[in-house]
């Protein structure tokens, strides 16, 4: 191999040339095979350095060139961009680093000088195998992908929607809006939450940069920032979107009845659904678990009923591949399970609600267009209702919830508006007050209604037991005393939790969460809050920690603004030139590296029985190179015969 | 074995410990200069075939130095090359290399001490061992 190799050595000001006998290093490269010029030179990183890289390369015919100074963390683009510049491929470069793991720190002169020599003979020896690569560029694809339409999900969305831009809003269940869908009022304004909320579930759903994915979830996600590919499953709802408009005909026709999870499982829907009043889009679906058709029986009698032909049983799941540049995580919350904590009674004792539940009693969609009663339909006259169920104790979760002082405050305003004379027993260990408004909203809710507030010692100083057709609360106080009291009616804060199946999400998106409570970890909980340790994946909402709709609303508009500012379409993205590559011939199928690219780079041709890697999912760790039985992988940049000649050239020297 | 001076020879990853290597120097910490240093980008592209070619070369002993479990900028590049590690040391040893002579360890980007103190270590040993017969 006849290459012409030039060797630049750097003096680094006094750096390099007092650390070591420059003569010496210089004289001895002088002498290496393929090397046809070998200089000292001031600072080579400086202007006037880099100008003679250039001239030398033309001059003297370069086709390799050496640069023995500080570490190509430093200034290895530097200098590719010189080779590039001078009409050299720039990855037929090598840095040799006597600076930072030499000059500096070897005292010794001779030993550094030796160091050095057998650094710089090895990247000599390794370059004369350097291979042109090229770097390829792609679009950058300036779609988002948006999962879960809540609150933050939505806010995120429709910051991103713009001109030239496609939004995939993905939501699992048949509807939008997330649990605020689900309340009647919202605190701290008091407001009625579909008047919030439905101007701006219209702008989402009439939104022409908006595709909403209802029943849909992501299987799997593979590339990176820019160019991420992402598969999701949508399952059939066997009704047409388009014609149907909601009329509910269906509905009445359906034979089967089951629980409805979208009223907390406090009444009954059918087999073919709308999730509750109002719940939009206002388009039915069949739930096929439940639904006859499914049984092997011949049902067809929602298709009778429907006005409009908007029933298609023959509906299939759909698996799409979408192409986005970045994605949002807004799977928001669920409550912890009470049960788990048998002290609150909950599941045992017949009027023990969560706080979930209790908004669907209070909604006018809800299972008792709103009334609040007892389960024997009674009107309670006492309430009684209870913080940090779950929270802020050693057993279940340390944290605090943030938002159940509020809401439940929202509750005794929404009691005391609707039951004249009712007591409301407020049983806390510490309120949660934060912000401009929250205080205000304390104060003002206090005065308002019958409100007994019963301090406790612990925030889980309380048991609930039913006796004698009663439901007993006992509880320690402040002081440590015992104390008792009956309730019609109680209702509980259960904490907040990461979404049931944030665990699955996560190791789908490859991103942590913490420990126990399911919320997703941000890359730094002050400065970086709602991107994660993934570039280009980002978290909003209650998936990254409890907070209110304020905050949800702020973090989603962040994320989609962390995206805005860099995602910009007609973007080029530089594919990583450094990947590994797949000698057919050689590759005898047996698949081991399939299972160790971390990228799921590379697949199998079952027929041709031989692998392949994906250039651009690649990202050129050789870790699939390095495994190869046969020899049959090459890790470009680091070839087996690159990396024999820098261990021969390090070791073999003079 | 008086005055013998091991050769050594450092498979780096790029992220983690070749940075870590970096900020030693940056640091003017000294370390032995018997480690020669030799970049991959992840420590899991260490095919066993370049260890066995460092001893043959007239290494007198290897270092492999990766990133922290779960640091890996791959994800599980340094997972595949601590399993590597423990089939190499069961092949050293038929070998007839002494299993200290190949070492692994993890290296942060900031953990310059702790790069110059494993060096150190592993220089030591080696003075210890004496040349690796050939
Ligand atoms: C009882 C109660 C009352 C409250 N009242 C108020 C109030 O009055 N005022 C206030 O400011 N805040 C209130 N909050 C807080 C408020 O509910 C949250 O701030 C808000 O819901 C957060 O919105 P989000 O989008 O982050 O999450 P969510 O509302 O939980 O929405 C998440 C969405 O993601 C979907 N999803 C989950 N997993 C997946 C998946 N894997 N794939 C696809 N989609 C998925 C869900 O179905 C859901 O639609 C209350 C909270 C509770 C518990
Ligand atoms: S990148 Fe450091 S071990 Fe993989």
């Amino acid at each position: 191999m006849a290459e012409r190799i030039g060797v630049y050595v750097c003096e680094c000001g006094p750096n390099i040339k007092d650390a070591m006998d420059l003569d010496e290093v210089v004289t001895f490269v002088q002498g290496l095979e393929n090397v046809v010029l070998t200089k000292a030179f001031g600072l080579l990183c400086a202007q006037e350095g880099q100008e003679l890289i250039g001239k030398d390369i033309k001059e003297h015919d370069l086709t390799r060139v050496v640069i023995a100074a500080c570490s190509p963390k430093e200034h290895e683009k530097t200098f590719r961009q010189c080779l590039e510049k001078a009409g050299l491929n720039p990855f037929l470069l090598q840095i040799a680093n006597i600076r930072e793991q030499c000059a500096w720190v070897v005292k010794d002169k001779s030993l550094a000088t030796d160091k050095a020599k057998a650094i710089i003979h090895a990247a000599v020896r390794r370059v004369a195998y350097h291979e042109p690569l090229e770097v390829k560029e792609i679009a950058c694809q300036p779609h988002a992908l948006v999962v879960g339409a809540g609150m933050a999900g939505i806010s995120a969305a429709l910051t991103l929607a713009q001109k030239n831009r496609k939004v995939y809003l993905v939501e699992k269940l048949p509807c939008i809006g997330g649990k605020v869908a689900c309340y009647e009022d919202v605190f701290p304004s008091l407001e009625c939450a579909s008047c919030i909320l439905d101007p701006i579930l219209d702008e989402v759903l009439h939104n022409e940069h908006i595709e909403i994915l209802t029943l849909t979830e992501v299987q799997e996600v593979l590339g990176f920032y820019g160019n991420f590919l992402v598969k999701v499953t949508k399952k059939a709802r066997f009704v047409d979107t388009e014609t149907c408009i909601g009329c509910g005909a269906c509905l009445e026709t359906c034979p089967v009845t089951v629980k409805n999870e979208y009223n907390e499982g406090l009444d009954e829907r059918k087999a073919i659904y709308i999730p509750y009043a109002g719940a939009l889009p206002n388009v039915a679906a069949i739930d096929k678990k439940h639904c006859l058709r499914w049984q092997g029986e011949a049902c067809s009698a929602c298709r009778e009923a429907c006005p409009f032909g908007s029933i298609t049983y023959e509906d299939t799941d759909q698996v799409r591949q979408l192409r986005v540049g970045a994605i949002v995580l807004a799977t928001g919350f669920d409550l912890f399970d009470p049960a788990r904590a048998p002290q609150y009674g909950y599941g045992k004792v017949e009027d023990v609600y969560t706080s979930l539940e209790f908004e669907r009693l209070v909604n006018s969609t809800g299972p008792t267009q709103g009334k609040i009663v007892l389960r024997n339909g009674q009107v309670p006259e006492k309430i009684a209702l209870v913080h940090c169920v779950g929270s802020r104790s050693g057993k279940f979760h340390e944290y605090c919830s943030t938002v159940c002082c509020m809401y439940l405050l929202k509750f005794a305003h929404q009691v005391t508006r609707q039951l004249s004379g009712v007591s409301i027993l407020g049983f806390y260990s510490d309120l949660c007050l934060p912000g401009k408004e929250a205080q205000g909203f304390f104060n003002k809710i206090s005065q308002e209604g019958n409100i007994q507030w019963l301090h406790m010692k612990e925030p889980d100083s309380i048991e609930i037991t039913q006796a004698d057709g009663k439901t007993l609360i006992r509880f320690t106080d402040v002081h440590g005393s015992p104390r008792e009291v009956t309730s019609d009616m109680v209702v509980l804060a259960p904490a907040m939790e990461g979404a049931r199946d944030a665990g699955a999400m996560a190791q789908i998106f490859d991103i942590s969460q913490g420990a126990g409570e399911g919320f997703f970890a941000e890359e730094n909980s002050q400065i970086a809050p709602v991107s994660t340790a993934i570039e280009g994946i980002f978290i909003a909402g209650c998936a990254q920690g409890p907070k209110d709709i304020q905050s949800s609303v702020a973090q989603g508009q962040a994320a989609a603004g962390r995206i805005l500012s860099r995602l910009v379409p007609g973007e080029k993205l530089a594919l990583e030139p450094v990947t590994a590559e797949v000698d057919e011939d050689l590759c005898c199928g047996c698949k081991l590296c399939v299972g160790l690219c971390s990228y799921k780079a590379i697949t199998c041709d079952n027929l041709k029985n031989n692998v392949a890697i994906n250039k651009v999912l690649c990202r050129g760790c050789g870790t699939c190179a390095a495994a190869c039985p046969s020899g049959a992988i090459k890790a470009h940049h680091f070839t087996d015969t690159e990396v024999s000649e820098e261990i021969r050239g390090l070791l073999r020297q003079g | 074995m008086k005055g013998f001076e091991p050769k050594i020879i450092g498979f780096l990853c790029n992220w983690c410990s070749y940075e870590g290597a970096d900020a030693a120097g940056r640091a003017r910490k000294a370390y032995p200069a018997n480690l020669r240093v030799l970049r991959v980008m992840c420590s899991g592209r260490v095919d066993p075939q370049f260890i066995l070619e460092a001893f043959k070369e007239g290494a007198d002993g290897v270092m492999i130095l990766g990133c922290h479990p779960g640091d890996c900028h791959y994800k599980e590049g340094n997972l595949q090359t601590l399993k590597r590690y423990y089939v190499l040391k069961r092949v050293l040893s038929t070998l007839g290399i002494e299993e200290d002579r190949l070492r692994l360890d993890w290296i942060s980007a900031g953990e310059g001490d702790k790069f110059v103190q494993v060096v150190s270590e592993m220089t030591e040993r080696m003075r210890q061992l004496g040349p690796l017969p050939r």
